[in-house]
């Protein structure tokens, strides 16, 4: 092959250059490469399942025990049409002992886990108070809340309560399968203005929205036709610098910007003033932090006084022993009958308790354990070591707290009397690992 | 060279010569197109975000602040290209309308069908009759400082009032759980988004509500004299990215 190139002084000469002859026992087709990467394609696409977690593992496990602890969640109901309202009630404890790398919960949003807003919120409340925007929280304070949700999107949904912490990141609430039934198009949403307006929410200036832009956009692509009908690039280019500048930009086209300087703004304040006639009422956004103070103790109410001593995770056997000062000031004999933390329910099999409607909860049904299973009497304080195990320790990712800078957990006793009194205390303590 | 012709000289190209050319504007343009829906949507997105995204979001403090400073960026850098060039007074329509249709795209297809909000939460905001003023100021007056001062300034003064005929109406006060909101507030309330917990949306921080109840005036002004920089530092940026050089081959 003869190529030419230049030397260094700019002089160009010529030269042959030979390749290497190759020699191929097969043609390599182009289309072959595509097929494959098609059929590759295909496979990944048809194997795809749907995404039914929400990333509630993920969080570390320190924050999942020592943030919000919830109990007591109950749904109204699982299965329900399009337009109906279906409610989630339940409690939930803020941990004294939070964790020092966690900022204090000065704003918490109480939020529902969804894909989209396949339902809408309606009311919310928090001790009894309905609130519409995020809340400031006490460590150590006790609340109730309410949450009524509408269904809008048929179908099957894993939802949660959860709390979104202000650079903490969600704790999830216990979750449950909702099941949307009906025809998306029934769904209704109609809300009333103070001014006593009615308005669907779901089309509410839609129609108003689309005009406007439709007519800004018509004026902006006049604007570019005007331009792009005549030669652009290349013809301009060599025009503007052969010095015809004068001819790119006609005296009519001068008249036509000359209009859009005075229009536009005069357009636009028109308009304007239009829209703020015809909405006089109108009100800036609205955005606070409500502040809702905690109930009475539900938790740790000086009834039964608990103070763990010492905390210890078996990692080959997956269980966690804690040792447990326990003080029962109340006049009936109690027994431990459930431990948790994190979202997982330790139960105690020789003392049921009565049944918590936590749907769907991650239950160890048979995980917790006592040395000394025999009733607290009446004023006595016990030394009790107790045992959490379960492979959920794992499964739910909260055995990962060995890992963690902070490596303490919290959670919450039940104990019950002889009558069914319930009563509850938070736990926390320093985790000391045990490999063997 | 082409650019070495004198108006003596200059013949317009005929025939073959115009078509090619001609067919040449056509696919820079629809390349042009693509280009900036997707970029200047995806620069729109990741800096001016949830400001244009929601109508919650959409208050009357940083709205008018942040999204001209940011819309102002890439009409600025497409002028310098355009106009220097070609004498071309459409670099900032041309891509406010693209970022238009990209944004319409994004919310009917990602926010609606596939992440269920209703189009009216999500709608965009528009800058059209901003950039057309820009478009205007630049071709009458051929003179970046002008155009940056009296452009760029209207740029970012005339979206605040060029919008309120599409948000003005979801200010309107409803009462909801004790308290006064606006419909805008209820959309960020009812429709329930997961990863957007109220406390995330920047509403009225700051001290400009010092001034009284005149918020808006104050950020518009404040984003004008933001965008006459912002303007000039774009159209820098436009100028040092493109290249003629292919032009003087032909």
């Amino acid at each position: 092959m003869k190529t030419t190139t230049q030397n260094n002084r700019g002089e160009i000469f010529a030269k042959t250059i030979h390749f290497p002859k190759v020699i191929t026992k097969q043609q390599h087709n182009p289309l072959n490469y595509l097929l494959l990467l098609g059929m590759i394609f295909s496979v990944y696409i048809l194997s795809m399942q749907p995404v039914w977690a929400h990333g509630e593992k993920n969080l570390e496990p320190y924050v999942r025990m020592r943030t919000i602890q919830w109990y007591d969640v109950q749904w109204s109901k699982q299965q329900f049409n399009v337009n109906d309202e279906v409610s989630v009630t339940g409690k939930f404890h803020v941990a004294e002992d939070w964790p020092i790398s966690v900022p204090k919960p000065d704003a918490a949003f109480l939020n529902i886990s969804t894909p989209g807003p396949v339902l809408i919120r309606t009311e919310r409340y928090l001790n009894g108070k309905p609130f519409m925007n995020s809340v400031a929280l006490q460590p150590g304070g006790d609340y109730d809340f309410k949450v009524v949700l509408k269904g809008r999107l048929p179908g099957r949904y894993h939802i949660h309560p959860f709390f979104n912490l202000l650079d903490a990141g969600q704790v999830m609430g216990p979750g449950v399968w909702l099941d949307i039934a009906g025809d998306a198009a029934n769904f209704t949403n109609d809300i009333q203005t103070i001014g006593g307006k009615s308005i669907n929410m779901e089309t509410y200036g839609l129609a108003n929205g689309i005009f406007w832009h439709s007519f800004w956009a018509f004026l902006a692509t006049a604007w570019l036709l005007w331009w792009v009908r005549r030669p652009l690039f290349i013809a301009r280019y060599r025009m503007l610098h052969a010095g015809l500048e004068e001819e790119l930009v006609t005296p009519l086209d001068r008249n036509i910007g000359k209009a859009i300087l005075v229009g536009i703004p005069v357009l636009v304040l028109v308009f304007y003033t239009m829209t703020v006639n015809e909405y006089p009422k109108a009100i800036p956004l609205q955005a606070s932090l409500d502040q809702i103070l905690p109930l009475s103790a539900k938790v740790n109410t000086g009834v039964v006084e608990v103070d763990t001593t010492r905390a210890e995770y078996r990692v080959a056997e997956r269980t966690m022993t804690m040792s447990l000062k326990i003080k029962n000031g109340s006049d009936k004999p109690i027994q431990i009958a459930e431990f948790a933390t994190g979202g997982v329910h330790f139960l105690n099999k020789a003392a049921p308790a009565p049944k918590q409607n936590d749907a769907d909860s991650v239950v160890a049904a048979e995980g917790l354990s006592l040395d000394n299973a025999t009733p607290i009497q009446p004023s006595e304080q016990r030394t009790v070591l107790m045992t959490a195990g379960d492979a959920l320790w794992e499964s739910e990712k909260l055995d990962g707290l060995i890992n963690d800078p902070d490596s303490r957990i919290g959670g919450l006793l039940f104990f019950y009397d002889t009558e069914g009194e319930r009563y509850v205390s938070s736990v926390t303590a320093a985790v000391i690992p045990k490999f063997n | 060279m082409s650019a070495n012709l004198s108006p003596r000289t200059f013949r317009p190209y005929t025939g073959e010569k115009a078509r090619i050319a001609r067919a040449y504007d056509y696919l820079v343009l629809v390349l042009a197109l693509f280009l900036f829906i997707g970029s200047f949507h995806l620069h729109f997105a990741l800096t001016v975000g949830d400001w244009d995204f929601w109508v919650d979001w959409k208050d009357r403090q940083w709205w008018p602040l942040v999204t001209p400073l940011i819309g102002i960026t890439f009409p600025a850098a497409v002028q310098a290209v355009l106009w220097t060039n070609f004498r071309l007074p459409l670099g900032a329509t041309l891509c406010v309308a693209c970022l238009s249709i990209g944004t319409w795209i994004a919310r009917v297809f990602a926010y609606h069908y596939w992440n269920y909000f209703p189009i009216n939460m999500v709608m965009p905001s528009t800058m059209l009759p901003s950039a057309l003023f820009l478009d205007a100021v630049l071709m009458l007056s051929n003179s970046l400082t002008i155009t940056a001062i009296f452009g760029g300034s209207a740029f970012a003064l005339l979206f605040y009032p060029s919008n309120w005929p599409i948000f003005g109406m979801f200010h309107l006060p409803v009462e909801a759980g004790n308290s006064q909101l606006t419909v805008a507030d209820m959309f960020g309330f009812q429709y329930i988004r997961t990863g957007m917990p109220e406390y995330l949306r920047i509403i009225e921080r700051g001290t400009l509500r010092t001034y009284g109840q005149i918020a808006t005036p104050l950020s518009a002004f404040c984003s004008a004299l933001l965008c006459t920089l912002m303007y000039t530092l774009w159209w820098h940026i436009g100028k040092w990215f493109a290249t003629t050089r292919y032009l003087n081959r032909i």
